[in-house]
């Protein structure tokens, strides 16, 4: 088997194709969901097995990797999710998202050699990757329910069961980020001599994981709901900022965390 | 709901009171910083961080006489939390965009650097929300073992979780010593540098059996013959070797890999052989074929090493072959391991898998990078920490708090109000 990047566009398109389906067959033909959900996450599985025997390395190295698997748990856990509390717009927008992040693989892939250098080949490698790429996309779902209950707030209706299932996926979003942060703590002993060094990668995550305990919190009091759900928004762009844009930042050009290169 | 409108200063305090406690801390924290300098934590080793460690736990537990007392409510309850975790969040805001410095610095009269913001995790003002953090953190903990719930495990777990580990941590890095360690194949080390580059001896001794090295097969480039830059400028393009994938393409040329050898040594011809030997390095026979005029050029491509010179491959007046030197797969040092008290331990350290040995702990740490596999010395770097126990208890707490946590959701949560 030989599968690389320049064979992604051959599944990227059909699995796109049957989550769109999805995504728009939810307001109207709901028998359909299931089979397209379901169709595309096992096309868009078939690329990563292959993938990830071709480079004889967990695809979980490059930030294009990594998006690979965003769209992988986003619509899957955007599926189970909508299968338990039945908010069509859910399933349409982790499709969407999941989307939006495969073209720009399609467009931008990033491609790097099989490589891995000493530092990562560890057994923590692949479940401190991916627990966070589970959590993001958790906390990126939450995110999007953020929006729909502000809208509620504004016609001073918020939505009870909502509010359950944006802090339900907090909750859970945030006990994968702080797993993902324990592992790499370990990790990092093992590895580079110190369990935390404020690199700048890790100052962002502890910046994040700031900003959702600062929900958590304020959610433990009724009031200030504004406020309240403003935090996940601006907790999210954080988020984004530790995962893709650190590496852009001045303070991160020392940081042990690049591996791009 | 409508409120009464009540002022400030009277109980019960909320965000307002909550955030102008936390403004005086950080004001106190800027003056000091700004006079005083940074917070000089190396100064508080043992036995100092240890008797602060023991009134920090002490006062949770004094102020617990005052627990129906309305500023006790405060101190343990959500504003003040929320106000704590936002306090530290805009403190590592700063780190976070701030480039910040290692090792000593004479940046006095630079107003950011005074200010403490170039070394936020030992200036004053983050020294002080830490352990105000901790203390509320202890409170809150305290308040929760005296309303005890068994239900309320996934709480317990993660505050004291968290709080072990920051109180280990803080204490903890007043006692962190790394030192590195250069030792020669055959010798036996003891002498050691810390991080201001002077010489110390340990109690700890090092004998280096035999550094070994593998390495990845390399890449090809195509260069500039007469600049050396690697085409096409600005982006440049390599092609690595793999003989699953014996095909690429570079400059308008497709290369075709015909034989690649891991372990090669020249022959007087100009031609490679295996063999298996210290000096030996990897090369390639290629042959490269012009996508326009279809002229085919064939021969061994190689980076040498320090025993042996490159070879390249010219395609035409302008362009050359080249081959990347290779990365390193793993490296790793066979060692034998020498304490004061007459121990001696056999183990074969390398990245990722380092020594325990009591508090220390020894790390592969570098080579020649030059020699590359012929490195005739290895580093090592070498980690006291008498903490670490606690902090990976700490961790494993935390740890199944959040297992708890992802399992239960937010089920498990007990409202305010229930408790008070």
């Amino acid at each position: 088997m030989n599968m690389r990047w320049s064979e992604f566009i051959w599944f990227a398109l059909p699995a796109m194709a049957c989550w769109l389906t999805a995504g728009i067959g939810v307001y109207k033909w709901k028998k359909a969901v299931d089979l397209f959900m379901i169709g595309g996450i096992l096309i868009f599985s078939v690329f990563i097995i292959g993938f990830w025997a071709c480079l004889e390395r967990p695809p979980l190295r490059t930030v294009g990797e990594t998006r690979l698997w965003y769209s992988f748990f986003l619509t899957t856990i955007g599926y189970i999710t909508y299968k338990k509390w039945k908010y069509n717009w859910l399933l349409s927008f982790s499709v969407l998202i999941a989307c939006i992040f495969t073209c720009i693989n399609l467009f931008k892939p990033e491609i790097h050699s099989k490589n891995l250098m000493p530092a990562l080949q560890s057994y923590w490698f692949v479940p401190h990757v991916t627990v966070y790429i589970l959590s993001y996309a958790m906390l990126g779902a939450a995110t999007i329910a953020s929006f729909i209950q502000l809208r509620n707030l504004q016609k001073e209706k918020p939505d009870k069961t909502l509010y359950s299932l944006i802090d339900n996926l907090v909750y859970i979003g945030f006990s994968f980020l702080i797993l993902g942060m324990l592992m790499g703590a370990v990790w990092a002993k093992e590895a580079w001599g110190t369990y935390w060094s404020w690199d700048p990668k890790e100052t962002w995550a502890f910046i994040t994981s700031a900003a959702y305990l600062i929900y958590i919190h304020m959610r433990l009091r009724n009031n200030h709901q504004v406020v309240t759900l403003w935090t996940l928004p601006v907790a999210f762009i954080l988020l984004l900022i530790t995962w893709i844009g650190v590496n852009y930042l001045p303070a991160a050009q020392g940081s042990i965390h690049t591996y791009s290169n | 709901m409508k409120k009464n409108k009540k002022n400030i200063w009277e109980f019960p305090w909320g965000y307002t009171e909550s955030f102008s406690v936390m403004g005086g801390i950080l004001i106190t924290g800027f003056l000091l910083q700004f006079f005083s300098g940074n917070v000089d934590i190396e100064m508080l080793h043992a036995s100092a961080n240890l008797i602060i460690g023991i009134i920090i736990f002490f006062i949770p537990v004094v102020f617990t006489i005052f627990r129906k007392k309305p500023i006790y409510h405060w101190f343990s309850g959500i504003p003040f939390s929320v106000t704590v975790i936002a306090t530290l969040l805009i403190l590592s805001l700063i780190m976070g965009l701030i480039p910040q410095q290692t090792g000593s610095a004479d940046l006095y009269s630079d107003f950011s650097f005074r200010m403490g913001f170039t070394r936020i995790s030992s200036s004053w003002p983050f020294v002080l929300v830490y352990l105000i953090c901790l203390l509320s953190l202890e409170t809150i903990i305290i308040k929760r073992f005296l309303s005890f719930r068994i239900k309320d495990y996934p709480f317990y777990l993660i505050h004291l979780g968290i709080w072990l580990l920051l109180f280990t941590a803080g204490l903890g890095a007043a006692d962190m010593r790394s030192y590195v360690m250069y030792v020669r194949e055959g010798e036996t080390e003891w002498r050691v540098y810390n991080e201001k580059g002077q010489v110390l001896e340990l109690p700890i001794a090092i004998e280096l059996n035999d550094f070994d090295m593998e390495l990845y097969p390399p890449k090809l480039a195509a260069i500039d013959r007469e600049t050396g830059d690697i085409q096409p400028i600005g982006k440049p393009d390599f092609y690595q070797i793999d003989e699953q994938n014996p095909k690429g393409n570079l400059a308008g040329w497709e290369i075709a890999i015909e034989k690649y050898i891991h372990h090669a040594v020249r022959n007087s011809d100009s031609t490679y052989r295996e063999v298996h030997m210290p000096g030996a390095s990897p090369a390639v026979k290629i042959s490269a074929r012009n996508q326009q005029n279809n002229i085919v050029k064939t021969g061994w491509v190689c980076a040498g090493n320090s025993a042996q010179l490159y070879m390249t491959l010219p395609l035409n007046d302008q362009y050359t072959i080249v081959m990347t030197q290779p990365e390193p797969k793993r490296f790793l040092s066979d060692v034998f391991v020498y304490t004061k008290e007459g121990e001696k331990k056999h183990s074969i350290i390398e990245v990722n898998n380092p020594l325990r040995l009591g508090s220390w702990t020894i790390y592969q740490y570098g080579y020649d990078a030059e020699a590359g596999r012929l490195s005739s010395y290895s580093s090592f770097q070498l980690i006291y920490d008498p903490w670490l126990p606690g902090v990976y208890i700490g961790i494993i707490l935390l740890a199944a708090g959040a297992l708890c946590m992802l399992w239960s959701g937010n089920k498990k949560r007990r409202n305010e109000y229930e408790m008070e």
